[in-house]
């Protein structure tokens, strides 16, 4: 709208400047065109004494830019790692609470413990392998070698989750650590002499 | 391991009966009743209510039966031998009247009555002044009589004492009793409408016998008056009297001088002996001479005398006088070539006599010679008839008869009208050995696969796509056979359609008549054919072997006999040997690819030398010794056991030959394993001390003889039977014990089972470790035995294990119950020695399956395979494996006849009854078209919303 206001005033002088060449002088422009062209008059003391209307603050922008000035590099590090350690110990939290869901699902195979089971080895072995996207983040030259040890202490208690996981799944006899997993792999042990019978 | 051991408690679930729509589908039962004796067979209305007959008879072996004349089938069954002391001189005797519900039969000392309807006992009387020589009905009702059930005359006689009682017909009662104290051998009874007549036998001067007669009151029991009759020394023994009627208005007497010229007929009650000459027409010697009478009272007085030739036979009618007691001549049935047969039977006066020739059969009035009614006999007799019964129906003008043959070599049949209606194979009571014919269909296919396994890649490869090429010439016969497949496969049910996995195998089955038998399993066991292959009254068949398409049959005289198993057909002969064998082994060799047989002596030595491929051989003596024999020795045996003094062998069983073991270990509730002990050379002897009251039982190791186990039970009844089985891992054996001094000791029937394992502590293999073999010379280390042991409420006279293809399935113990007539399956998981005694399992006891042991073991109604049937006198089950892993095949025999299948864990492996594959097939075809109809519904209103977006 403002576009259309601003040059059809100027294309309808330029046709009417070409017509009236000869005849006419050109008439003075318009107030606002004078207005715009020249640059706004200093504002008197008066109008910057007038206060500003609720909500507007017209020197908002530099006081911005003086507080991210001021903040040092050091402080943020140190809110990054504490953000970091957070994120570390996050899995830990989640522990207690499936630790109580295995139990409570007992040892029976079915559809339910088994996802829940499925569920707690996938958890832990996706953060294990997001360890870097998890805390990119708090990612800094600066706070790189400091995220090491976070970045162990979260892979811990991933592990953590999975030996849970682990236990679970022993719980409900999955895993082949007796021997009677290992029976079906031992052979019968053969004779050597073989003995036939006329008893009938 | 957890998935595996849920498998196994599934396995263990209880449900494991046979249902009532399986009954004559998976199993089959002759139920058999011997040859029937020819005088104790007859055609009979039990009831006056109903003018159905039923026919009876009594058979070789003691039973009574009853068989519905239409089907064959048998309505019910008793075995008179069961209460009789003394065995019975010859056959027993059978009598019965038409409209008289009681049978009464006698054997031995015995005298019992049956309802002739259902076969329940009335009565049983016992004597113990001797055996019964004759019983006779008197079909006379006299004022004295209470109840509506006809009188018995019995006479009973031992060392010249006979007795003649009058036991009353409703509670088997004495009425009055005559006693002869003369030294008569008792020989008969006979009635007529007036008088009972007892007939004995007086020893004359020089030899053979005078008839006498004594007349008795019916009533009373005096005696009226008696004669003796000259038979000038023609009657030399009892069996020279051919005939002596009963219950006839002229009871008769016959007999031949012994040059078979002369008939001598005496109408008993009369002084008079007619002697009829015997114009023998045929021109060569008469071999048997039968006299047919009809014994009802009011008959007329006729009877019939047919002669048998060698080639052929022919009959006369004579006529009897009443009033002169003149014996005259009517007319005669003319000589025909081959065998005949005659029978009697009788419509209100009149008297009909049947004769049945090979190709015809004929009635005819006693009255004159017309021929009343003929038909040609369909198919021609494959056996000759040795002795018929017939009843003859009027209808309208007509007339109808139907007759029941016995033909030699065991065939019962009956001819109604000229056409066989049903055949009964009485032989197969007398089976001695029978086996599982293995058909050749796949024997061409295994030849070829073996070809191409033998041959280069390249070359197998060309062998393999010519065989397939040659194979598409079946392909139009295959594709015009689809429809019918197809259709076939959707309306019957699963259960019948399993004849391709091995379950439908024939049986053939050998008798002690020298006859080979083959059953159709498929078709509830039916007769496919039988062959007469010796003849000879004691076939002792040691073993049949069965190879792809035919059976060798091997009998104790050394000889050898193969059949084809389709058609019966004689295919080679060997010659007998010459020396009589105690044992046949069948020795296969190490792969067990061929068989092979070996004569075994008295002395339990082999007759020829083993080869080095058999092995050890074990054999038992006559002696009761148990030898092992080696290779290229037959002479001194390696080992020899001889239970100690006192004790005497009475069994040796080994593990069956196909006893496949699915796990090498049993798996705890805790998973720990405990090891089984495995030994493939196991062998069980039984072997009882009668004086000191015990049976022994000896677990030897079968190579070097090495007793492994060794028990006694102490007060144990050697003349009860005693079964003993060993397979797998575990022993089990039954028998009867009595309380002893010993504080554990029962009063009863027990069954003890013996687990065997390696070690007593679980995941411990013993001495050899893992070791993968061992040998029985070297190092045989010595099982760890657990036993437990049940009383059980019946005796168990023999018994067997189920096989199956891998051992997978849980094995079932085949117990042979006697005394109810059944056989019982009992699952071993029951048998389990490892069960908690006094206490309740624990969780991983529970886990594994125990539960807690109970003395008393009682058979469950579900394990019972011969269900209701009643499958007497068995004395051998057999077992065999079919493809599919759940199912065994088990086939009992000795009296009667049984094929069942077990599937001890349940068929899993076979789609139910309830599977309904035309269901499946709808819901599909249902399936589709819905999709046929949504689909453009669903796309038309996909379309619909993109244009309104």
């Amino acid at each position: 709208m403002r576009h259309s206001g601003n040059f059809s005033p100027v294309i309808q002088l330029s046709i009417s400047t070409n017509m009236s060449q000869a005849r006419l002088p050109p008439p003075p422009p318009p107030q606002w065109v004078v207005a715009l062209n020249s640059p706004m008059p200093r504002a008197s003391k008066g109008a910057s004494s007038i206060p500003d209307p609720p909500g507007f603050s017209s020197n908002r922008g530099k006081r911005q830019q003086q507080q991210t000035t001021t903040k040092k590099p050091e402080e943020t590090d140190t809110l990054k790692m504490k953000k970091a350690w957070e994120v570390a110990m996050a899995p830990s939290k989640q522990i207690p609470m499936n630790a109580i869901m295995m139990y409570m699902s007992g040892n029976s195979l079915q559809i339910f413990s088994i996802m829940m089971v499925l569920m707690l080895f996938k958890g832990p072995i996706q953060g294990i392998i997001n360890t870097n996207a998890a805390f990119a983040k708090y990612e800094s030259p600066s706070t790189h070698s400091r995220l090491i040890g976070v970045k162990i202490v979260y892979m811990l208690m991933q592990l953590v989750l999975l030996a849970l996981g682990i236990w679970k799944v022993n719980a409900m006899g999955l895993l082949p650590t007796t021997r009677s997993d290992w029976l079906a792999w031992e052979s019968e042990r053969q004779s050597l002499e073989h003995a036939q019978f006329a008893f009938r | 391991m957890r998935l595996k051991a849920l498998l196994f408690a599934a396995c263990l679930s209880p449900a494991v009966a046979i249902y009532s729509d399986e009954v004559n589908h998976v199993d089959f039962h002759h139920a058999l009743l011997g040859t029937p004796s020819p005088d104790s067979t007859f055609f009979l209305k039990p009831s006056t209510a109903s003018n159905a007959s039923l026919l009876y008879t009594l058979s070789d072996k003691l039973l009574v039966g009853a068989v519905n004349p239409r089907d064959g089938a048998l309505v019910w069954r008793q075995n008179l031998s069961r209460s009789a002391d003394s065995p019975a001189r010859g056959a027993g005797l059978l009598r019965g009247l038409d409209g008289n519900d009681a049978l009464v039969g006698a054997a031995g000392n015995c005298i019992s009555s049956w309802s002739a309807q259902d076969g329940k006992l009335g009565w049983e009387r016992r004597f113990t002044e001797g055996v019964v020589a004759d019983i006779e009905l008197l079909e006379l009702e006299d004022a004295t009589a209470t109840s509506g059930v006809r009188d018995t005359i019995a006479v009973v006689g031992s060392d010249g004492v006979g007795i003649v009682r009058r036991l009353e017909g409703a509670t088997g009662k004495t009425v009055w009793e005559y006693k002869d104290t003369s030294g008569d051998v008792p020989f008969q009874v006979s009635s007529s409408s007036t008088e009972v007549f007892y007939i004995s036998l007086q020893s004359a001067m020089l030899k053979g016998y005078k008839i006498k007669i004594t007349a008795l009151d019916p009533l009373t029991g005096r005696q009226t008056r008696q004669q003796v009759l000259n038979t000038d020394t023609d009657v030399t023994t009892p069996e020279s009297v051919l005939y002596v009627g009963a219950n006839s208005a002229s009871p008769l007497i016959a007999w031949t001088d012994k040059s078979q010229k002369s008939l001598k007929v005496n109408v008993i009650g009369t002084k008079e002996v007619t002697s009829i000459a015997i114009d023998n027409v045929s021109g060569s010697e008469i071999r048997q001479i039968t006299v047919h009478a009809p014994n009802k009272l009011n008959s007329l007085p006729h009877f019939l005398v047919h002669f048998v030739t060698d080639a052929g036979a022919w009959a006369e009618v004579y006529h009897v006088d009443l009033k002169s007691s003149k014996v005259s001549n009517a007319y005669r049935l003319p000589y025909l070539q081959g065998q005949s047969v005659v029978s009697t039977s009788a419509i209100d006066a009149n008297v009909y006599f049947t004769r049945i020739t090979e190709a015809e059969a004929i009635v005819v009035s006693s009255a004159s010679h017309g021929v009343l009614a003929r038909w040609d006999l369909q198919t021609p007799p494959s056996e000759v008839a040795l002795h018929s019964v017939s009843e003859v129906v009027a209808k309208g003008k007509s007339l109808a008869v139907r007759s029941a043959l016995f033909r030699e070599h065991g065939d019962w049949q009956l001819v109604r009208n000229g056409q066989i209606e049903w055949t009964r194979h009485e032989g197969l009571i007398d089976a001695v050995a029978a086996t599982w014919a293995e058909t050749d269909f796949q024997e061409d296919l295994a030849h070829e696969l073996e070809v191409e396994g033998h041959e280069t890649l390249y070359g197998a490869y060309l062998h393999r796509v010519k065989r397939h090429a040659r194979d598409l010439q079946h392909l139009p016969d295959w594709l015009k056979g689809l429809p019918r497949r197809i259709l076939s496969s959707i309306l019957t049910d699963e259960v019948s359609n399993l004849d391709s996995f091995g379950i439908a195998k024939p049986v053939i089955i050998a008798t002690k008549n020298g006859r080979v038998h083959a059953l159709n399993t498929g078709k509830h066991g039916a007769v496919s054919w039988s062959v007469q292959v010796t003849d000879t009254t004691q076939w002792d068949v040691k073993a049949i072997l069965s190879s792809p398409g035919a059976v060798t049959i091997h009998p104790s005289d050394g000889s050898s006999v193969t059949l084809d198993i389709l058609t019966g057909e004689i295919l080679s002969r060997t010659e007998p040997s010459g020396s009589t064998l105690h044992t046949i082994a069948v020795l296969a060799t190490q792969d067990g690819a061929s068989l092979t047989t070996a004569g075994i002596g008295a002395d339990g030595a082999p007759a020829t030398a083993l080869v080095k491929e058999n092995g050890i051989l074990v054999t038992t003596s006559a002696d009761g010794r148990v030898l092992g024999w080696i290779s290229e020795d037959n002479k001194a045996p390696v080992w020899e056991f001889v239970p100690p003094s006192g004790q005497k062998v009475i069994k040796a069983t080994a593990r069956p030959a196909h006893d496949p073991v699915a796990s090498i270990g049993k798996v705890l509730g805790n998973r720990s394993v405990l090891y089984k002990y495995l030994n493939s050379n196991l062998a069980l002897i039984t072997a009882v001390d009668a004086k000191a009251k015990t049976a022994s039982f000896y677990l030897l190791d079968g190579v070097s003889g090495k007793v492994l186990h060794a028990t006694t039970q102490t007060g144990v009844d050697s003349t009860q039977p005693i079964a003993s089985v060993v397979s797998e891992n575990w022993l089990a054996y039954s028998f009867w014990g009595d309380v002893t001094t010993d504080e554990s000791s029962a009063k009863g029937y027990q069954l003890v089972v013996s687990e065997l394992y390696e070690s007593p502590l679980p995941n411990d293999r013993g001495a050899l470790d893992s070791a993968s073999n061992y040998s029985s010379v070297d190092t045989l280390p010595l099982p760890h035995v657990i036993s437990q042991a049940f009383m059980i409420p019946e005796p168990i006279s023999h018994m067997a294990v189920t096989q199956t293809r891998q051992g997978i399935t849980t094995r079932q113990l085949l117990c042979t119950l006697p005394s109810s007539n059944s056989i019982v399956g009992i699952p071993r998981p029951v048998l389990d020695p490892r069960r908690p005694v006094d206490r309740d399992p624990t969780a991983a006891e529970a886990e594994e399956g125990l539960f807690r042991y109970t003395p008393f073991l009682e058979f469950d109604g579900k394990w019972y395979l011969s269900h209701a049937r009643d499958v007497a006198g068995i004395k051998e089950v057999l077992s065999s494996p079919t493809l599919l892993e759940s199912t065994s095949l088990i086939l009992a025999y000795g009296n009667d006849i049984y094929g069942t299948r077990a599937t001890p864990s349940q068929a899993f492996d076979v789609l139910g009854k309830s599977f309904s594959k035309l269901q499946l097939v709808l819901t599909v075809v249902a399936l589709g078209a819905g999709v046929a109809v949504l689909a453009p519904m669903t796309r038309r209103k996909q379309v619909n919303a993109l244009w309104k977006a």
